[in-house]
């Protein structure tokens, strides 16, 4: 008898520590825990919890499933070299699945996820019935007026909400992804690091 | 069985990626079996100085890897080894954040077991990696992050005889490199261009020689190159290669010249300990510097003190050190369980008062 593929999904790209175990098309475990901070301290307590409470252990699993962002940069960064780690010593495949192919999952097109990006912008990225555009960074305005300009479902932030709670979705993207060639996964960033070139001009050097 | 150890070390408190193995049986020399450092001095150039959030992005990209690097150059199971040591502090948060859950997820998947490891320690106990020094040593630590005189009497156990109050030396040498237009890093490119200049012409200052004791102070030094830097542009409009080279020689004797003096007065304070082999080690990036190394040896054996610095390639940031770092500490029992934190700050004296960042957060060094 072939065994259900048995996916573990967490995240932790905003102030909360998600994550869950799907066995085929149930959800053996599951929990969603705010914090602001110390995702860092208890994430992996909260895999072991989870991986216990559904009676299995580590070497079931079948592939790892993680939330690449966009959303707070070290947040994504706590779970994505989690994951790796996890990947490399299991040797199972790990899947990066975004944050806005977590809102849209069960959907019908057209649709368009919104993450909260802080200082008045969002992560914006929108899925026609034909394809999906590239995802960017906007003024929250900009996001309102381009909701009303056509017939287009608005997911996540202030809008409607998801199907799937986070890991749920996360891991239900990763089931549909099984078996495509593995890629590391990487965080989703939108916004370029904070920083400046220097501001004093170098010397000017004499012949 | 034999009490033979191998260790994984991953390190990514700055801008070094690192992971490494090393093995060690008591009572011989450890065996480094592979060591890799993936560096970012070009992500970070346009900069003037490394970028926390570049160097996080670049960490959390590179850590697993290093470390597949160094398992395949082995031909070791990650299942096989003894312990994983990962920098769990002080540094750059982000890049150790980085480094420490890539390590919960290596240890949790492979059932190894996990050491957080202090990176000043990693730089302290390798004396004891390549020359397998006894306790107690003293040690100098002088590097783009960090500056300090340690008493190490242990794997644990460090007495902080002093440090700087603010810049390191070798962010001295950075910033002296862009204020004179040269590139980064600015060791290397620094000590190039001195050999040509005359050290003599421009009068910097030595800070602090003045004061007891083994603190130090770079920040005012790198000023008096700017002042000097701009007196001479209002003079001829621009640097010609020389001045640039002066500048260069003049700032190089200063930082060599504080160091000598105060490792003169650290050298009391550990000789007073009548070690059996007194011994004084460097580590750091800034123990590169020809000049600097040749005067702490000086120095030492002035003294009757024996002198140490490890290769060039263990003096700056690896992993080979953590790896080292943790399995002293191991040996000794400590483990970290999944709740390990990456600290930003994490003296190695927690007895001496803090020098740097000494706000309600507590020391960083």
């Amino acid at each position: 008898m072939l065994r259900k593929p048995m996916i573990l999904a967490f995240d932790t790209s905003a102030a909360h520590c998600a994550a869950a175990l799907l066995s085929g098309d149930e959800v053996l475990a599951e929990r969603f825990e705010p914090m602001t901070k110390g995702q860092a301290e208890r994430l992996m307590v909260l895999l072991s919890e989870i991986l216990i409470e559904a009676n299995t252990g580590w070497e079931e699993l079948t592939a790892l499933a993680v939330g690449v962002g966009p959303g707070n940069f070290t947040g994504v960064r706590i779970s994505v070299s989690a994951v790796r780690g996890l990947s490399l010593s299991l040797g199972i495949p790990a899947i990066g699945v975004t944050g806005f192919e977590a809102l849209v999952y069960g959907l019908e097109r057209p649709v368009a996820a919104t993450i909260d990006a802080r200082r008045n912008q969002v992560y914006w990225q929108q899925f026609t019935t034909a394809e999906v555009l590239q995802a960017e960074i906007i003024d929250g305005s900009e996001a309102e007026s381009r909701a009303k300009g056509q017939l287009l479902t608005l997911v996540g932030d202030q809008n409607r909400p998801p199907l799937f709670s986070t890991a749920n979705a996360i891991a239900r993207v990763a089931a549909t992804r099984l078996g495509d060639p593995v890629q590391k996964p990487a965080p989703l960033y939108l916004r370029a690091a904070d920083a400046a070139p220097p501001r004093d001009p170098a010397p000017k050097i004499l012949q | 069985m034999t009490n033979t150890l191998t260790f994984l070390g991953i390190e990514s408190s700055c801008d070094d990626t690192a992971a490494a193995i090393v093995r060690h049986t008591p009572g011989a020399a450890p065996e480094i079996l592979s060591s890799v450092v993936m560096g970012q001095t070009a992500l970070h150039a346009d900069f003037g100085g490394v970028v926390p959030e570049i160097a996080a992005r670049a960490h959390a990209e590179r850590l697993d890897i290093c470390v597949e690097q160094v398992l395949a150059e082995t031909g070791i199971a990650l299942k096989s080894l003894d312990g994983i040591a990962v920098t769990a502090g002080p540094g750059l948060i982000g890049g150790v954040l980085s480094g420490v859950m890539c390590a919960k997820g290596l240890s949790a998947g492979s059932g190894v077991p996990m050491v957080g490891v202090n990176h000043l320690a990693g730089h302290a106990l390798t004396p004891r990696l390549t020359d397998q020094l006894s306790f107690p040593y003293l040690m100098l630590l002088v590097s783009g992050g960090h500056c300090q005189f340690l008493i190490v009497h242990g794997s644990d156990h460090f007495t902080r005889l002093g440090g700087t109050i603010d810049d390191a030396p070798g962010e001295a040498f950075d910033k002296t490199a862009k204020i004179l237009g040269l590139g980064q890093p600015g060791g290397p490119i620094v000590e190039r261009h001195a050999q040509n200049g005359d050290e003599k012409r421009f009068r910097l200052p030595r800070p602090l020689l003045d004061r007891p004791g083994c603190d130090m102070s770079f920040s005012g030094l790198k000023t008096a190159v700017l002042r000097a830097r701009d007196s001479v542009i209002a003079e001829k409009g621009g640097l010609t290669e020389q001045d640039r080279d002066d500048l260069c020689a003049g700032f190089q004797r200063a930082v060599s010249d504080v160091l000598a003096e105060k490792t003169r007065r650290a050298l009391v304070d550990y000789l007073a300990l009548n070690p059996v082999e007194p011994t004084l080690a460097v580590a750091g990036g800034v123990a590169a510097n020809t000049q600097i190394r040749a005067v702490l040896e000086t120095v030492s054996l002035e003294n009757g003190t024996a002198f140490t610095a490890p290769p060039l390639a263990l003096c700056t940031d690896n992993a080979a050190m953590i790896a080292w770092a943790g399995m002293e500490r191991f040996r000794a029992g400590d483990r970290s369980d999944m709740t390990l934190a990456a600290r930003p700050r994490w003296p190695l004296d927690q007895s001496s008062p803090s020098m740097l960042g000494s706000g309600k957060k507590g020391a960083k060094a």
